[in-house]
C-alpha cells in the first residue's frame, strides 16, 4: 500500500468516482470524480488531533459498525493516503451549525468547509476494473437471525474483532456485552450529571440525599418549592443508577467467547441466493478459529460444512493443523437454524450427516462465512465502460483469455472477475498488468514498422 | 496512442497491477471509491495459510 503512495508513475486518486468512460483500446478518455474531502490533501499531515476533537461521532464502516469514527476520520489507522476527510452526511458544519473545532484545532491550516468536487479528465490506453466483491447481506436469511440475535456475526466483523487494531483491540468480546457495556457508558455519563445537581442541592442545605429524601417523603419539609425540585431531582437520579447498578452486576460476569461456530455457505452453494462456490470462506474460517485459538488457548471452534474445500497450496495440510492443533472439530452438516438461549448465546440446530441425526449444540458466539457478492457498483461502472457482467453479476470474460472484459483495451482481476482469495487475487493481478503491457507494447510496435 | 493506464479500485488486485505496472514504467492512475486504499484486504487481521498480517 505504501509503495502505491509512493512510487513515481503511480498517481493515486482516493476517494474518486468514475463517470464517463469514451474511446477505443489505445485511446480512452475517462471522466473521474474527485470527491471533495474538505481537508486539503497538499496540506493534511495525517496527524489525527482534528479526529481527536470532533464532538460527532460516527458508526465506523470501516470496522463492520462494532466502533465509532469522528465526522472527521481517516478511513483507518494506516490508511493510504493518511489524509483525514470529512463526512458530509454527519459534519455539523457542513449541515449548517456552528462548530468548525477541527479547523481550529489543525496546524497545518488544511480544513477547508468551501472545498468542491473536482471533474478530472484522463487519456488512457487501457483500464483495468479491479472493483472487488461485496460481503453478502445475511439478514435476508430467516433462519439464521443475523439482525435478531446479537451474537451471530459475519465474518468480516468476526475478523475485526480480532484484529488488534480493532474496537476491542483484539479481544474476543460479544458484540451482546458491548452493547450493555456502551448502555452502562451511556448511563454513567448521565448519572454522573445528576450526581452534578444533587451535590449542589447536598452543599446548600448540608445534608445527604438520601436521608434528606426520607425525611421528605414523611413530610417533614412541607411545601418548601426548593426542596420539592432536589426531591424530584433524587427521584430521577435513582431511577438512573439502580438501572446502571443492575447493569455493571450483570458486566461483572461477562468473559470472552470461548466455544465459536462457524457456518460456511452463507449466502453461496444457496439456490436461493448464489449458487457458486465462493470458494475463500471454507480456510477463512479455519483461520479466524486458529487465530481465536492463538489469542485465547480455551478456544474451541466447530465448522458446520457441507465440505471442506482446501484447494491450494498448503492449505490442506493447514486444515489438519487447526484440527490437531487449535481445537477446531469439522461437522458435516447444514445448519438448520439458529435460536437464542439464556444469557444471548445462540443455539444451533443441524443435522450430522455422518450420524444421520438432527442435534443442537449451544454457542458464545456464531460467525456466518458469508458469500463473496458481486461489488454493488458493479452494474453502474459496466454502463460507464460499456462492458458486460455474466449470469452471476461479475465482469464477463472469454474463457480463452479469462482478463479481457467484453471490450477491447479493458481488463479485468481479483473479486471483480469472480470470487477467488489473496494470492490468485495477486497473480490474476500481475497477468492483467501483462496484458496491458502487451497491447500497449503492440500498439507500439505496430506504429514502428 | 497513449501509454498511461487506469486502474479501477485500490485493493489488493488493484494495488498489484500498478505496482507491476509502475515498475514497467507505465504511468498509472489508480482511482478508489472509499478514502484510503487497501480495500477488503486491509480489513483482514491476518491471511491463511501462513498467518502473515494483512496490512
Amino acid at each position: 500500500m505504501l509503495d502505491v503512495g509512493r512510487h513515481p508513475n503511480i498517481e493515486l486518486m482516493a476517494y474518486t468516482h468514475v463517470e464517463r468512460g469514451e474511446g477505443q483500446s489505445g485511446d480512452f478518455t475517462v471522466t473521474v470524480r474527485r470527491k471533495a474531502r474538505y481537508v486539503e490533501e497538499d496540506r493534511c499531515t495525517g496527524c489525527g488531533a482534528c479526529a481527536e476533537k470532533c464532538p460527532t461521532v460516527v458508526s465506523d464502516a470501516f470496522n463492520e459498525g462494532l466502533g465509532t469514527r469522528r465526522a472527521i476520520y481517516s478511513w483507518f489507522a494506516q490508511g493510504i493516503p493518511s489524509t483525514h476527510t470529512i463526512d458530509p452526511d454527519h459534519c455539523r458544519q457542513l449541515n449548517g451549525k456552528k462548530c468548525g473545532v477541527c479547523k481550529k484545532t489543525c496546524q497545518a491550516d488544511a480544513i477547508n468547509f468551501d472545498q468542491e468536487d473536482r471533474v478530472v479528465e484522463l487519456h488512457v490506453g487501457a483500464i483495468i476494473a479491479a472493483t472487488g466483491y461485496e460481503v453478502f447481506d445475511p439478514s435476508i436469511i430467516p433462519e439464521y437471525q443475523y439482525k435478531e440475535i446479537a451474537n451471530v456475526v459475519t465474518a468480516l466483523e468476526f475478523e475485526r474483532l480480532l484484529s488488534a487494531s480493532g474496537p476491542t483491540g483484539g479481544h474476543l468480546d460479544r458484540p451482546s456485552d458491548l452493547a450493555i457495556e456502551a448502555d452502562i457508558e451511556a448511563l454513567e455519563k448521565k448519572a454522573k450529571r445528576s450526581q452534578r445537581a444533587l451535590d449542589k442541592f447536598e452543599e446548600k442545605y448540608d445534608e445527604a440525599s438520601p436521608e434528606f429524601y426520607e425525611k421528605y417523603q414523611n413530610g417533614e419539609y412541607g411545601h418548601d418549592e426548593d426542596r420539592k425540585k432536589w426531591a424530584s431531582k433524587y427521584g430521577a437520579h435513582m431511577a438512573i443508577a439502580e438501572p446502571l447498578e443492575a447493569l455493571r452486576r450483570r458486566a461483572e460476569g461477562f468473559a470472552v467467547a470461548k466455544r465459536l461456530a462457524f457456518i460456511q455457505c452463507v449466502g453461496s452453494r444457496d439456490f436461493r441466493f448464489y449458487p457458486f462456490c465462493s470458494s475463500y470462506c471454507c480456510m477463512h474460517s479455519i483461520k479466524e478459529a486458529i487465530i481465536a485459538h492463538e489469542h485465547e488457548p480455551e478456544t474451541t471452534s466447530t465448522i458446520f460444512g457441507m465440505d471442506i474445500r482446501a484447494v491450494g497450496k498448503g492449505f490442506e495440510e493447514y486444515k489438519v493443523r487447526g484440527g490437531n492443533k487449535s481445537a477446531i472439530t469439522y461437522v458435516r452438516g447444514r445448519v438448520a437454524e439458529i435460536t437464542e438461549a439464556p444469557d444471548h448465546n445462540p443455539v444451533i440446530w443441524y443435522e450430522d450427516t455422518c450420524e444421520r441425526r438432527v442435534k443442537s449444540q449451544e454457542f458464545d458466539m456464531v460467525v456466518l462465512a458469508t458469500a463473496c457478492a458481486p461489488g454493488k457498483g458493479i452494474k453502474e461502472l459496466t454502463q460507464v465502460l460499456g462492458i458486460k457482467i455474466n449470469e452471476f453479476g461479475f465482469l464477463k470474460t472469454n474463457p480463452s483469455q479469462p482478463l479481457d472484459t467484453t471490450r477491447p483495451g479493458i481488463f479485468t482481476c481479483g473479486c471483480a472477475y469472480g470470487p477467488m482469495d489473496i494470492p490468485e487475487s495477486v497473480a490474476q493481478a500481475s497477468g492483467a498488468a501483462a496484458r496491458v503491457a502487451q497491447i500497449l507494447s503492440e500498439f507500439e510496435m505496430r506504429k514502428a514498422s | 496512442m497513449n501509454k498511461e493506464i487506469l486502474v479501477i479500485g485500490g485493493g489488493i488486485a488493484g494495488i498489484q497491477s500498478s505496482l507491476d505496472l509502475g515498475e514497467m514504467g507505465f504511468k498509472v492512475h489508480m482511482v478508489e471509491r472509499l478514502p484510503s486504499i487497501g480495500g477488503k484486504m486491509a480489513q483482514l487481521d491476518k491471511t491463511f495459510p501462513t498467518n502473515d498480517c494483512a496490512i
